[in-house]
């Protein structure tokens, strides 16, 4: 029973992820294709909660779909996208190749994945339960990859920095 | 586990990956692109939590939280770049960027 | 005795070469004495070599000198190699003797001539040539010499190079020459490989052994094809009396006295492979005797005193195409060294008329020189006697046995020698109408307004004393052989070889009395018509047009060859070069620009495009990778 339920969960969260995504592609205008990815990111939380990774779940929803996703928003209506033609422009090949390069780019990554994985992807190790909790991220952070910790610090830092000097008026 | 093995979701990232892909490749509105990027990275931390829970190994997760925070900060940049875009009256079309041309 | 053969022949490039070095540095005079200087030098030591070669007993006289060996290809062994025997040393005499005049008259001919010194290398470069082909050792040094001399006579001949038609002249000897040089060649690889050598000693030691009938009468084909280019026989005869647009003392030195003569030496010298395939000695013959006839008829009607003289060379050099092909090479020789002298003589007093009416050579515009020019009237007198074959003069010793000697060759043999008696008439009666036309009469408009007589200044004199020494030996020349009583030049040159016809007595005498009876009944025709004005020129217009149009050869080689040439050619041009050649480098370029056309269109600028090349190059790398590794 509970199996089943983790199943149908997953196959709606799956189909609502692929659903959003496509449509953030498709929509012409920008306002509705950052709306449609705000729900790509809030299905991928419902699959990293499947997978016991609750912290990055809430991470996500937090940052991603809270912050990130906002000051799209902003921007957006700031700028004021038009909708536009979304397909058209550039020359008479580039739809057709960039179908192509996207096909290619799928059975790459199919097959690397498979040569890759081959035969180890039926054992699964066990897990505890506070596996994915902010106690366990939160000691892994600070101990096996607190270089990672900084160097993405000072990455969100000049970040933030580039950002209000983009941002900022010229002095005249 | 309950439920799908790590393999569906390796398969489900792979095709996010190429949905993104696409929207790079297509759309001429760079905002649209941007967020085009953003899937693409999705699709990467989906495949990095899977593999995490698959082997048990936290290091999955976090590496997962770094792509997260790596992302905001090329949006920021990359808003940034748009915004200044706009200030110049210059049209938000990434064929019009174009100066490259041999 | 070999060193001295050595020194004749190398005078006369020693030379040239002095000449062409010193370019501008010396005088056009110092030129001209340069290149007299070397003859007389190649004279004195052919004449020593002479001497010393008299001292030797008769059966011993061949010697061969080789310098050194250029060429040893399996057993065959090519070297710079002379051969000094009697043969060899009596043209040698000849060609620089009369070379030697030659040269001389041409200081005073040339006198003025911007190029002199181009002139004199040139002509000294042809002596040598000559004497190169007539000393050869062996086959091929043979060849070289015939295109050497060959090649100076298209350099002389188109001496003048502003006239188009002396350029064009040139041009038509060298290439008629250069096919009879092609048949010689290929007479010389078939003989290559039949007996893997060109010594002369060698291949005449060969010939029985040189394998089937076919072979032998090819080679002989070969060769005497050659001979007749050379010799200006029919048919490859066209290219003589165009050759005359060259200045007078080298028709006179190549035309008349040595290179055409090279032809009747190659048959005397190569007898041996000749008398091997008889039927090509009597198709020599025969060519002699048609070209002696329809020479001697053509020139009846030319207008050019030079090309009259030319059609004489043609006609002469027939008789001794006959007097060879008959095997009468002894005689054939004698009226080679006489002709020399007498042909010579004329064209060199030619050529003082010529320049004493300033360049005109129209004899329709000459008239009554004998009392304006009496000196060069009476040589040329002399030069005419000799060539009608009239006694005590040179011509009727050396003619008239060479007649005779055809009676005594068969029933053939006597068919030529009716031809050959046909033909002293017409020599007489184109020969003095000729010397009336130009020296008899009143003098013409044209000579009274243009005459302008030769001085005592230092070109006439040169002119003078030549033109006489020439007509001295004309006159006196043939007292050296009467054949049935004595003959010196016979046994010096039948060791060498041999004749196979031995005139008696009786038909010496039949001959010589008919031929010098026509010869008379000639001359005094010629002075009927031309002088006395008592009968005008019988008109037949058939006739005249034929002969005035030689026969029509010049126009059936051009239709035969030219036309069909020139349309392979224009062919070639629109066929192969145009679409073929020129057009594939065009579709090249046109095929660069098209593709670099195409692929600058990827470059569009667009930043989709870049990701889209990099995306998906990286796509495809991975692909390949993948693929490899599965």
């Amino acid at each position: 029973m509970g199996d089943v339920l983790v199943w149908v969960i997953w196959i709606v969260a799956a189909f609502a992820c692929l659903g959003s995504g496509v449509a953030v592609i498709s929509f012409s205008n920008p306002f509705f294709s950052a709306l449609a990815l705000i729900g790509n990111l809030a299905s991928l939380a419902v699959l990293y909660l499947l997978v016991s990774a609750e912290f990055v779940a809430a991470a996500q929803v937090l940052v991603y779909a809270g912050a990130v996703m906002v000051m799209f928003l902003f921007v957006i209506a700031y700028v004021g996208g038009r909708a536009d033609a979304p397909f058209e422009g550039g020359p008479s090949w580039q739809t057709l190749a960039a179908v192509i390069a996207g096909g290619v780019i799928l059975v790459d990554i199919v097959i690397a994945l498979g040569l890759t994985t081959s035969g180890r992807l039926d054992d699964e190790a066990e897990v505890a339960v506070d596996f994915g909790g902010p106690a366990e991220i939160g000691s892994v952070f600070l101990t096996n990859h607190l270089l990672a910790f900084e160097i993405t610090s000072i990455v969100l830092l000049v970040a933030a920095v580039g950002g209000v000097i983009l941002g900022s008026e010229r002095r005249r | 586990m309950m439920g799908p093995d790590v393999s569906w979701y390796l398969i489900l990232s792979s095709f996010l990956f190429t949905v993104g892909a696409l929207g790079v490749l297509l759309r001429r509105n760079p905002l649209i692109v941007l967020l085009s990027l953003e899937i693409m990275l999705n699709a990467a931390n989906l495949a990095l939590i899977g593999f995490a829970r698959h082997l048990g190994d936290t290091a999955g997760q976090v590496f997962a939280l770094a792509v997260m925070a790596v992302a905001a900060s090329e949006v920021v940049v990359g808003l940034g770049l748009v915004v200044a875009l706009n200030r110049n009256r210059v049209p938000l079309d990434v064929d019009r960027l174009s100066t490259l041309r041999g | 005795m070999i060193t001295t053969a050595w020194i004749c022949l190398l005078s006369p490039l020693a030379a040239a070469v002095l000449i062409t070095l010193a370019g501008t540095r010396i005088s056009r005079r110092l030129a001209g004495y340069t290149a007299t200087a070397s003859v007389l030098v190649s004279f004195v030591a052919a004449l020593i070599t002479f001497f010393r070669l008299l001292d030797e007993p008769s059966e011993e006289r061949s010697h061969v000198s080789t310098l050194w060996t250029w060429l040893s290809a399996g057993e065959l062994e090519i070297g710079l190699s002379i051969l000094v025997d009697p043969l060899s040393v009596f043209m040698m005499l000849v060609v620089s003797g009369v070379g030697f005049l030659i040269v001389g008259y041409s200081i005073g001919y040339m006198d003025g001539s911007d190029e002199e010194r181009r002139y004199f290398a040139y002509m000294a470069l042809f002596v040598f040539s000559m004497l190169l082909l007539v000393q050869s050792g062996d086959l091929v040094i043979l060849l070289a010499g015939w295109g050497l001399v060959g090649l100076c006579s298209y350099f002389l001949i188109g001496y003048d190079q502003e006239r188009p038609a002396a350029i064009a002249a040139a041009k038509k000897a060298f290439i008629m020459n250069a096919f009879g040089d092609a048949t010689m060649a290929l007479a010389l690889f078939l003989l290559i490989q039949r007996l893997g050598t060109l010594e002369y000693g060698a291949v005449f030691d060969g010939i029985e052994g040189a394998g089937g009938d076919w072979a032998l009468t090819l080679i002989a084909l070969g060769l005497l094809g050659g001979a007749v280019a050379k010799s200006a026989q029919l048919p490859l005869h066209t290219w003589l009396p165009d050759a005359m647009e060259g200045p007078t003392p080298v028709s006179a030195l190549i035309h008349a006295a040595t290179m055409v003569t090279a032809g009747v030496y190659m048959l005397v010298r190569l007898s041996p492979i000749f008398e091997a395939a008889p039927e090509i000695l009597d198709l020599a013959a025969g060519i002699g005797a048609l070209t002696l006839l329809v020479a001697s008829l053509v020139a009846l009607v030319q207008t050019d005193i030079k090309r009259v003289i030319a059609y004489s060379t043609m006609s002469q050099i027939g008789y001794m195409f006959l007097g060879a092909g008959l095997t009468a090479y002894s005689s054939s020789m004698f009226h080679l060294m006489t002709h020399a002298f007498f042909k010579a003589l004329l064209f060199l007093a030619a050529g003082i008329v010529i320049h004493a009416l300033v360049a005109e050579q129209d004899m329709r515009r000459m008239g009554g020189l004998g009392r304006a020019l009496p000196k060069t009237y009476a040589a040329m007198l002399i030069g005419a006697l000799a060539l009608a074959g009239i006694p005590p003069l040179s011509g009727f010793f050396s003619k008239d046995p060479l007649l005779a000697a055809a009676l005594d060759a068969g029933a053939y043999g006597q068919l030529l020698w009716v031809v050959g008696i046909v033909g002293t008439f017409l020599t007489a009666l184109y020969t003095f109408r000729m010397i009336f036309i130009v020296f008899g009469g009143e003098p013409s408009p044209f000579v009274r307004e243009h005459l302008h007589r030769p001085g005592h200044t230092m070109p006439a004199l040169w002119m003078a004393w030549t033109v006489g020494a020439l007509a001295v030996l004309a006159a006196v020349g043939g007292w050296i052989q009467f054949s049935p009583f004595w003959h010196p030049i016979s046994d010096f040159l039948d060791p060498v070889a041999e004749p196979g016809v031995h005139p008696s007595g009786l038909e010496d005498a039949v001959t010589s009395v008919l031929a010098v009876g026509l010869a008379v009944v000639g001359i005094g025709v010629a002075w009927w018509i031309y002088s006395a004005r008592r009968a005008e020129v019988p008109r037949w217009a058939f006739g005249q047009q034929l002969l005035e149009h030689k026969f029509y050869f010049d126009e059936l080689y051009d239709w035969a060859f030219y036309r069909p040439a020139s349309w392979v050619a224009n062919a070639a041009i629109d066929l192969v070069e145009g679409p073929l050649i020129l057009g594939s480098i065009e579709r090249l370029t046109e095929g660069t620009r098209l593709a670099a056309t195409r692929l600058s269109e990827v470059q569009t600028g667009l930043l989709r495009t870049y990701a889209l090349a990099l995306g998906g190059g990286a796509a495809l790398l991975t692909l390949v990778f993948l693929a490899v590794k599965l």
